[in-house]
């Protein structure tokens, strides 16, 4: 469904993801497992199309100079050059790190914005869906959603992202400052969406404990490298893992 | 006196809404200072006024026109100057002042200076309200006063661009993995902001005649109210709006008309010093308290 090929990143001269590649099934639930500055999120903002978006306005700021090498092919058609808009238009969404909502309008408003590329009925049926994955949301729709906690903007955010109906979801940190509980909760609303609604995701965190046992298969990211692969059970059992992530 | 003073207030404030909602718009969604704003008022007052007395169009279809062709000035300066400069907010500022400036002054080389630059109003009548006569023209920029922002407000809060305007507004970088194009919706806010000021400026100069010095003036206003209500926020440009008018108005009854100006300028440096974010600049205030 999804493959990166050999995909370069420099923010100025600074190597942000080097030479990393992937392949992603349709239907899978992909991990990319690494710590602070891995490159996680310059990944998901490479394969979501963020990057060329920040690229241009880089460039007209006169700010920094970001190049990208590599190829990102979605359903085998080259997508590399694809600004973001086009890229959401053909199925692949990312929600974005450290829960992003519109915080000056309600959760349900919330919706409406996520939903600019959706007929009324389509939104409001996924808003049902996101309602029953996420049940505190129904009852906090009409507040605003900067006075959410942080788990709950992070279940709106996820909702927001279902809503443009995703083909590629791409997550990125949904785990970030959530309690266990809460993480399990995100968690097992990811696996339901992957298994009723069919959509592959792509997920990035760096709490690895919750998140191997849920992935098919993930992608050990360190300093933009890749290190490790394998199935989520493979990395479960593997030492260096076991090291670096569960501490033990 | 009284019930005069509080009609006109409420006028004053109706015609301060007006000039600056189209400012507090394009500065709200794209964050490019329009200060080019002025000169859109004014081209687009000229517009009509040429049209009328140059191609003898009829005046309702001139306006028409007039306001569309500023719409289209809007996204065209968008398109061919702010994007490539867009971040740089000092750039942004320079250019679009310059834009502005050249406008203006234009206009005055050409010789458009002068009481025959008027436009006719809508409806010439004019009624006994308590004391106080008042003209149709003057009750009738309340009643567009009104209606704008009601229908700005339903924009806004129930149509999919809207929306996106407001999404846009804040956070954009979010609304991107939406599928908005930043680009397309900056230069419609920047285009609507342009169309807002001919709005404005159709109905308001009607009052008064045309002249290059009308664009700074206008300018001037639409900032010191925008900044009174917190850049950006809807409910502070009528609130700031609903605050200057009467202070205005009511120095100009009670104390003396050469210190108007004064008041709002008074006024504007008051809320920099005690907020200076405004009295609505509640988008700073929210991110603080998260």
């Amino acid at each position: 469904m999804l493959e990166a090929e050999n995909l370069m990143v420099f923010f100025e001269n600074a190597l942000a993801l080097n030479g990393f590649s992937m392949q992603v099934k349709p239907g899978e639930i992909i991990g990319v497992i690494g710590s602070n500055s891995a490159g996680k999120t310059t990944l998901m903002n490479t394969l979501s199309g963020l990057i060329i978006d920040m690229r241009i306005k880089e460039k007209r700021k006169g700010g920094e100079r970001i190049t990208v090498y590599g190829r990102v092919l979605y359903k085998g058609k080259d997508i590399s050059d694809c600004p973001p808009d086009q890229r959401v238009k053909m199925g692949i969404v990312l929600s974005r790190e450290r829960h992003p909502i519109f915080p000056e309008s309600s959760v349900a408003e919330n919706f409406l914005i996520a939903g600019y590329l959706r007929k009324r009925h389509e939104i409001i049926q996924v808003k049902k869906y996101v309602y029953s994955l996420f049940p505190t949301l129904e009852s906090l729709r009409k507040r605003k959603a900067g006075f959410l906690s942080g788990g709950e903007q992070q279940m709106l955010a996820i909702g927001m992202a279902l809503v443009v109906k995703p083909e590629l979801l791409l997550l990125d940190e949904p785990l970030l400052g959530l309690s266990p509980l809460m993480q399990k909760a995100v968690m097992d609303a990811i696996l339901d969406l992957n298994k009723t609604e069919g959509i592959t995701v792509i997920l990035s965190e760096q709490f690895a404990r919750p998140v191997l046992p849920v992935i098919n298969r993930g992608y050990v990211v360190e300093n933009g490298m890749l290190t490790l692969t394998g199935t989520g059970k493979e990395l479960m059992n593997n030492p260096e893992i076991k090291a670096a992530y569960f501490g033990v | 006196m009284l019930t005069g003073t509080i009609l006109y207030a409420i006028i004053n404030s109706a015609i301060l809404a007006l000039t600056a909602i189209g400012f507090n718009l394009t500065f709200g969604i794209s964050g490019v200072a329009n200060f080019a704003y002025g000169a859109f008022y004014v081209m687009a007052a000229y517009g009509v006024w040429m049209l009328i007395h140059m191609a003898h169009l009829p005046y309702p279809l001139a306006v028409l026109i007039s306001i569309s062709l500023t719409t289209l000035a809007g996204a065209l300066m968008y398109r061919f100057v702010i994007i490539r400069i867009k971040g740089q907010t000092l750039s942004e500022v320079i250019a679009t002042f310059g834009i502005g400036l050249s406008v203006l002054e234009l206009f005055r080389y050409f010789g458009f200076v002068g009481f025959e630059y008027t436009l006719p109003v809508f409806v010439d009548k004019s009624f006994l309200i308590g004391d106080a006569y008042v003209d149709a023209q003057r009750l009738l920029i309340v009643a567009f006063a009104v209606v704008l922002i009601i229908a700005l407000w339903l924009f806004t809060h129930y149509t999919h661009l809207g929306l996106a305007f407001r999404g846009i507004a804040q956070d954009e970088r979010t609304s991107l993995t939406f599928g908005m194009d930043p680009d397309r919706i900056a230069r419609m806010a920047v285009s609507f902001g342009a169309g807002l000021a001919a709005i404005a400026a159709t109905v308001i100069v009607p009052l008064g005649s045309i002249s290059p010095e009308e664009g700074y003036d206008v300018l001037i206003k639409a900032l010191a109210v925008c900044i009174i209500g917190g850049l950006g926020s809807s409910g502070g440009v009528i609130i700031a709006s609903v605050v200057i008018g009467f202070a205005e108005r009511f120095t100009d009854s009670y104390i003396g008309s050469h210190w108007t100006m004064i008041v709002s300028l008074a006024a504007l440096l008051l809320v920099l010093v005690i907020k200076p974010s405004g009295i609505f600049g509640k988008q700073k205030e929210l991110e603080e308290r998260i």
